[in-house]
């Protein structure tokens, strides 16, 4: 029976082949060998279609591998880095990296799913730790408060602003260096900027792809509002806050008429519309910029960014590594020596090698990632503005404004409190009949039951 | 695919249970152990990745898990939760939408080509050669392009297509609802239509030249020589291909998912699967609505079967 | 015009067409759906291509411009090196190959017996087999999922290897269908001959039954590469190495933060491969799909 034989034999290799792949696509557990050596994988590293922070990555590896010779980094490019169509399957079944790559949104889920290393003793070796903002660092304690166990280590983070057009505020007759503060000089601003004609858009907003809901938390938090109960089980956005936001937007896109026909808009929409010139002002983060001029080769002399209007608060997201449960304590330290290299020193790794940036014609100068406070956020700023390759000053009012400003996280279950918060942006930017208060109520009672489903 | 013919196959096959099986035991035990060793890995397949993952979702769809793999029993919960769900019936607005479009659109105007084609002498190869273009390209590919043809200003190629002959542009995927959900089956028609018209041809080509004839002497017309003549000579590949073409776009994914990352409300019931299982962490909801879909098409198979049994007794 | 000499009577008749009106009629269908189709096929690749020539404000420009103005064929090679489009190809086709192997051996092997062989219970798997056909895979795409991340018993994980691909395309009951349908075919009288002649049963099946059985052969060949060619969702959950991904899930992953001109020549490169592949045997394409969709 020959082909008794083959199948089998086919079958055999198969098995032993995949057992093969299984174990090696977890060779970083239990890394740590006899000769104390060890192995981490990494999540994150950038992908091909990022070739010089990806070039920049592979180096720094190399350079820590020579000052730590007993270290191993294998870095895991899957992209994007945190993929939710299989994080939580991943985190369930325990396959992630030894130092995997979050979003600020995923640490209390991650801590509270047990399969994250504690990391708490080792937090003397985190470096700069106590410089780094509260705020951030307290995203990866247990219970979400400074007094919780250490699970994670922030790494970049953003918050909000009000990016805007410095040639359309000049041809406005508007003030190029004074972005409008509150939501009413948005407002004023918007419709000089609309009076210019020739399709131009005061301000624009999004409201699909789950940006829309985004936007409208944003927004609430300028406003001094909140999404959930500070228990997380229930929508509280249905106040005088969240009214404000609907009404002000349907006022600014019917009344005012100057957010242009054109809605349905997601993420990269706001930015190209930016590009072509044609939009005044829109909610987005200093970042957004480098892509605008990265993609589209405007120049940084024609865009700035302000603080977010209200200046009580913003939304602030960002992203860490945590420790699979599985870590030896080696690898463990071993990841934090490789976080504190890559991520966590001024001067160096992959965002504040300053010098590099600059040669390589990466964008220097940003206010972010805007991880320190107190004398090293001082030193790096110094550090910083000495490479500088943009406009700085289109960014020092954002940057006086954030110290004073609360910076609130995203709320629990945020991608489908997002696709809810959708539809009330859709409605009240596109239906001139629209009642905000009832789509308010709508939305809340969609987000009350997500956030049941979430407990269960 | 051709889920009726296969339905009789069957049916053929297990009445025409084998005619005695004569020899000894020795002999029967030994062919049977052969036959099972040829489909033990076939059979190994489709246990590990069809058949347990159907029970599984069944019985998950009673199940409440959380993605630190705690399992409870919450009996009918998941049904009534994604019942309650206003996406839920959005979601299926959507595919019904989809689906009746694409039954204007994707099955209509296919088999309306076929038959002009069919009539056409010259340059054939031509035109099988260009309608089955798109059916090759990496389906993710051409829906981005798709989404690119859409663009919603005036550097959009369809607007741009627009404006060349005098029309105002459209906002396409970000208008309403309706343009949305057609925009989509443009793409998949554009997309899938290859196929369904090669099929049509093949049969077109079947139909004996006598009957037209006789039609013609008849004093039949064009068109009543259509209604009589070839509408009823495909009469089995029209039926079964609507079928099949009901049970797909029932199952529409890529070109939400892809194209307008379910704005406008286009998300269809196998994104909200998606949605439900791998954005919200939802898996005993993804499986509760995996099921409904399932008993949806079951229905339409089952009734399918029911009218095309009932057409045959006639 | 040996065109002309068709010897099928369709729906209109040779003497119509001979006729001046008819002809004229003809004629100018003819040329409408000859434009028609240029258009509405050929096009939309010319546009996919031209945006893959044009500089990032070009693309963006309005009105867009018909012809790159100043090409900019770099885009090409960004996209082929940013996007690692060589490799996504490569990956593509080894899924696409390994599942041929599989299912031709399997599958074959599985028709043969439930054909020839006609075990105890042959019917039912059978039926099990195809009722596989009613539930359609995106039903049963978690709970399969959860399947391949952790196997019964073994508690291996499929993901990031070719057998989550692999292994699964062989649960495909259309090709066992089409194959057992095939082999019923074959006369009883054949085998049995060679029974007498003391062949086992894979010596039969070797050398007389695979050997009738190349046209069935061939459209489930066809199936089974096109089948992977143009999956997705399967892919996307189970391929979420960057390394491993096919080119449908590696341009979905990557697409973010690409420009829009070198996006648009990454879909053109992605595209070249089946279609080039199509241009080359379109006859055998076209005529085993036809067979294959008859049958059913």
């Amino acid at each position: 029976m020959r082909l008794r034989t083959a199948s089998r034999v086919a079958l055999a290799t198969g098995l032993v082949l995949s057992a093969a792949a299984c174990a090696s696509s977890n060779s970083g557990s239990g890394g740590a060998s006899a000769d104390g050596k060890v192995s981490i994988t990494v999540g994150c590293m950038p992908p091909t279609t990022q070739a010089g922070p990806r070039a920049n990555w592979i180096a720094d590896v190399a350079a820590f591998e020579k000052l730590n010779p007993n270290i191993t980094v294998k870095g895991d490019d899957s992209n994007p880095c945190d993929d939710p169509a299989t994080f939580n399957a991943k985190l369930a079944s325990g396959k992630m990296d030894d130092v995997f790559y979050t979003y600020f949104t995923d640490g209390a889920n991650v801590v509270a799913s047990g399969q994250a290393a504690d990391i708490q003793q080792y937090a003397s070796q985190i470096h700069g730790l106590s410089d780094i903002q509260p705020a951030l660092t307290n995203i990866y304690k247990q219970g979400g408060t400074a007094s919780g166990d250490l699970y994670g280590i922030p790494k970049g983070n953003y918050s909000l602003g009000l990016v805007y057009s410095k040639t359309l505020f000049q041809k406005a007759g508007l003030d190029p260096n004074k972005p409008p503060t509150t939501w009413d000089e948005v407002e004023a601003d918007a419709i000089a900027i609309s009076k210019l004609g020739n399709g131009d858009v005061g301000y624009a907003d999004y409201s699909a792809a789950n940006t829309g809901g985004w936007h409208f938390t944003a927004e609430l938090y300028s406003r001094g509002g909140t999404m959930v109960t500070p228990d997380g089980k229930s929508a509280a956005f249905d106040d005088a806050n969240g009214l404000a936001v609907l009404q002000f937007l349907h006022k600014m896109r019917f009344t005012d008429n100057v957010m242009g026909a054109k809605q349905g808009l997601q993420y990269n929409d706001l930015l190209q519309m930016m590009a072509s010139g044609k939009l005044g002002m829109y909610v987005g983060d200093p970042v957004t910029l480098t892509t605008i001029h990265d993609q589209y080769n405007v120049s940084y002399d024609d865009m700035a960014v302000g603080p977010m209007p209200g200046q009580a608060a913003t939304l602030v997201g960002g992203d860490g590594y945590m420790f699979n449960k599985k870590d030896t304590p080696a690898q463990i330290q071993a990841g934090i020596k490789w976080i504190n290299y890559e991520f966590l020193t001024s001067g160096q790794g992959l965002n504040f090698n300053y010098p590099r940036r600059a040669e390589q014609k990466e964008p220097v100068g940003l206010p972010e990632p805007d991880l320190w406070t107190g004398a090293t956020a001082a030193a790096d700023a110094a550090a910083m503005a000495k490479y500088a390759n943009m406009p700085v000053a289109n960014f020092a009012t954002y940057v006086a404004a954030l110290p004073s400003m609360k910076l609130l996280v995203e709320p629990p279950q945020a991608q489908a409190l997002y696709a809810q918060g959708d539809k009330a942006m859709d409605a009240v930017l596109t239906d001139p009949n629209a009642d905000p208060q009832k789509l308010l109520d709508t939305f809340k009672a969609a987000a009350n039951s997500i956030l049941a489903n979430a407990q269960q | 695919m051709a889920t009726i013919n296969l339905t009789r196959a069957v049916a053929r096959d297990l009445r025409a249970a084998d005619p005695a099986r004569r020899g000894g035991l020795r002999r029967k035990l030994r062919r049977n152990a052969t036959a099972y060793l040829f489909l033990a890995g076939a059979v190994l397949c489709f246990a590990v990745f069809s058949w347990y993952p159907m029970i599984r979702e069944v019985i998950m769809s009673f199940q409440y898990t959380n993605f630190a793999g705690d399992t409870k029993w919450v009996g009918l919960r998941n049904y009534q939760r994604v019942l309650h769900d206003p996406d839920f019936w959005s979601a299926w607005r959507t595919t019904g939408l989809f689906t009746l479009f694409a039954l204007v659109v994707g099955y209509a105007v296919p088999f309306a080509l076929a038959v002009v084609l069919n009539e056409i002498r010259h340059a054939r190869s031509y035109f099988r050669l260009l309608v089955y273009l798109p059916v090759m390209m990496p389906p993710v590919a051409a829906a981005f392009l798709w989404k690119w043809f859409y663009t919603p200003d005036d550097s959009g190629l369809f607007n741009a297509a627009l404006h060349a002959v005098g029309l105002p542009s459209v906002q396409w995927l970000q208008s309403s609802h309706t343009l949305a959900v057609l925009c989509l089956v443009l793409f998949s028609t554009w997309i899938n239509m290859g196929g369904t018209v090669l099929v049509y041809l093949a049969s077109l080509q079947g139909i004996p030249g006598e009957l037209y004839e006789a039609a013609e002497l008849d004093g039949a017309g064009l068109l009543r020589r259509v209604w009589h003549v070839t509408v009823p000579q495909t009469r089995l590949i029209l039926s079964m291909m609507l079928l099949l073409q009901i049970v797909g776009t029932m199952q529409v994914f890529l070109e939400p998912y892809i194209i307008t990352g379910s704005a406008n409300d286009t998300t269809s019931v196998v994104y909200l699967i998606y949605q439900y299982a791998f954005n919200y962490d939802n898996y005993g909801s993804a499986a509760a609505l995996g099921v409904l879909l399932l008993l949806v098409l079951i229905a339409f198979a089952g009734g399918y079967l029911w009218l095309s049994r009932r057409a045959e007794e006639e | 015009m040996s065109a002309f000499v068709t010897p099928t009577r369709t729906l209109i008749s040779q003497a119509q067409l001979a006729r001046p009106l008819g002809r004229t009629a003809y004629w100018t269908v003819f040329w409408v759906l000859i434009a028609l189709f240029a258009l509405a096929f050929l096009f939309p690749l010319y546009w996919m291509v031209s945006g893959g020539f044009k500089t990032p404000q070009q693309i963006i420009q309005t009105p867009p411009s018909l012809l790159p103005t100043s090409p900019a064929p770099g885009n090409f090679a960004t996209a082929w090196r940013d996007m690692d489009l060589g490799r996504l190809i490569l990956n593509t086709t080894l899924y696409a190959g390994g599942a041929l192997v599989f299912q031709l051996v399997f599958d074959v092997a599985a028709a043969y017996a439930l054909s020839k062989l006609r075990p105890v219970f042959g019917n039912g798997v059978l039926f099990a087999m195809l009722a596989t056909l009613m539930i359609p895979t995106t039903v049963i795409v978690l709970p399969a999922y959860l399947t391949a991340n952790d196997l019964p018993f073994t508690h291996w994980s499929l993901l990031n290897t070719p057998w989550a691909i692999w292994l699964p395309s062989v649960a495909n009951a259309f090709n066992v269908f089409l194959l057992k349908r095939f082999f019923d075919s074959i006369p009883t009288e054949l085998l049995a001959a060679a029974a007498i002649d003391g062949a086992g049963p894979l010596r039969t099946l070797w050398s007389v039954v695979l050997p009738m059985s190349r046209p069935i052969l061939g459209v489930v060949s066809i199936f089974a590469v096109v089948g992977v060619w143009k999956d997705f969702l399967w892919p996307l959950l189970v391929l979420t190495d960057t390394s491993t991904q096919t080119v449908n899930v590696g341009i979905n992953q990557l697409h973010v933060g690409v420009p829009e001109n070198v996006f648009v020549a990454a879909l053109a490169i992605a595209s070249v491969p089946t279609i080039v592949f199509f241009l080359f045997f379109q006859r055998n394409i076209m005529a085993g799909l036809t067979a294959g969709a008859m049958k059913g």
